[in-house]
């Protein structure tokens, strides 16, 4: 049965199995290919999408559970052209190398930015636990976030 | 064709059933046993799916339809007080955001911060963490040294029975009942920490754990109540842990001692992770490092 799905504030339409992971939903029925897997555990953080506000580690949630719910990835983040502040100071800084872990690391430093817009830097350290970079070291997304924080992003 | 191992939709063999298994949103908690009770063998709830989408990395299969309870608003809901009921669907990040602080709640609220990551803290849920058969269960211990009652719903009404006799018997219990809520007791004057130890600061499952809930007097201990998570298959109280800290004054040699007397009383499974004596052997560290928060 076709289901209904609210991404980026956009309507989509989608026939596939209720139980499918949203990863593969986003890369494979709908062309959102920003949203990457990597362990399919749950574990690395490459895949983490925001729904109803929430960090969900889509390859491990069912297409059934977003149905209804406002979904949002790293596609979403910035306006027509131009990268959200967040991508800004994760670019200047330095932060992405590779870029596997990016989209991932962008979603839940947004949802940290929007709990706690001014985290101390034990507080990003502890929300990137979940998010494995293999380049980085951390140091320098670290450095973006609490230069977001601060208004000086780039 | 995407990355990784083959989900529910594309491996036919991983369901027990013709075609990859469906998803029933219920609407009431009345209707999810219902519809559970109808399905039998063939149906499971699903709260934050994060343990059921992992089915095919267990070689575990899936059933045909699991019944979404997400969406029941009795289910999220956390009514403060004494006792503290906390809805089934309640996600380990509702749970962390309760208070601060080492009251009756403290333990179970170190434990829902501190667990896994914000991906799966935002995600996993209460009954998730007790219906689910595995060891290292954060909330599971704070939850037994609180002396909490689960709240469940079946064909036969609705009843309450003691976690621990729950978690003892969640290989049979009966076809359609879900898990409604959890009541916590939660008086004034009660003091409670958890503690886990992993390999690495955070991320993963704990080795081993500990709750200790305390009535104090003065310092002295009145009532003491110990759980410990990860060490065997299955969490439970501490009653040598419980009897060592007893009459005593609350300090770090008292639950040294504590833990001695736990590893005792405990049969340690082994792992990957850690060996048996491993888990053991840090029981009196993790007791004293619980017992600091509370003096």
């Amino acid at each position: 049965m076709p289901m209904q799905l609210q991404i980026n504030g956009r309507q989509y339409e989608v026939d596939v199995p209720s139980l499918k992971p949203l990863a593969r939903v986003l890369r494979e029925d709908l062309g959102l290919m920003g949203t990457k897997i990597g362990c399919y555990e749950g574990r690395c953080g490459s895949c983490n999408v925001l729904v109803d506000g929430l960090v969900v580690a889509s390859c491990l949630f069912p297409l059934g559970l977003a149905e209804g719910a406002a979904i949002r990835t790293v596609e979403g983040l910035g306006g027509e052209g131009a990268l959200a502040p967040l991508q800004e100071a994760i670019l200047s800084h330095g932060g992405v190398q590779c870029g596997i872990c990016t989209p991932g690391i962008l979603m839940t430093l947004t949802a940290l930015l929007e709990r706690s817009p001014s985290p101390a830097e034990q507080e990003v350290r502890e929300a990137l636990v979940g998010n494995l970079c293999r380049c980085t070291g951390y140091h320098k997304i670290v450095g973006a976030v609490l230069a977001v924080a601060a208004g000086r992003p780039a | 064709m995407g990355v990784g191992p083959p989900d529910a939709t594309q491996r036919p063999e991983m369901t027990a059933h013709a075609g990859p298994p469906d998803l029933y949103r219920a609407s009431s908690v009345e209707d999810a046993v219902e519809e559970l009770a109808r399905l039998g063998p063939d149906g499971e709830a699903l709260a934050g799916a994060t343990w059921v989408m992992r089915a095919p990395i267990r070689h575990e299969r899936f059933r045909r339809r699991y019944v979404s309870l997400g969406g029941i608003e009795e289910l999220t809901r956390i009514d403060p007080g004494d006792p503290t009921v906390v809805g089934a669907l309640a996600t380990h990040t509702a749970i962390a955001a309760l208070e601060t602080g080492n009251g009756p709640l403290g333990s179970l609220i170190e434990a829902a911060r501190t667990s896994a990551f914000l991906a799966i803290r935002d995600t996993a849920t209460l009954a998730g963490n007790i219906c689910t058969v595995f060891p290292e269960a954060d909330l599971v211990p704070p939850l037994l040294a609180s002396e909490a009652q689960v709240d469940v719903a079946s064909p036969a009404g609705r009843e309450s029975l003691e976690l621990g006799e729950y978690l003892v018997s969640r290989g049979a219990r009966p076809a359609g009942e879900v898990v409604v809520s959890v009541t916590v007791p939660a008086p004034a004057g009660r003091r409670s920490a958890y503690e886990r130890l992993t390999v690495r600061g955070s991320g993963e499952f704990p080795l081993a754990c500990v709750a200790v809930s305390v009535d104090l007097d003065d310092g002295m201990v009145r009532e003491a109540r110990v759980a410990v998570g990860s060490v065997e298959e299955i969490p439970r109280r501490s009653a040598a842990a419980e009897a060592a800290l007893q009459g005593r004054l609350l300090d770090v040699r008292a639950a040294e001692q504590g833990g001695l007397a736990a590893a005792g009383e405990l049969t340690a499974r082994e792992g990957l992770d850690a060996p048996g004596w491993y888990r053991l052997a840090v029981l009196p560290a993790l007791l004293a490092r619980a017992a600091a928060r509370l003096v």
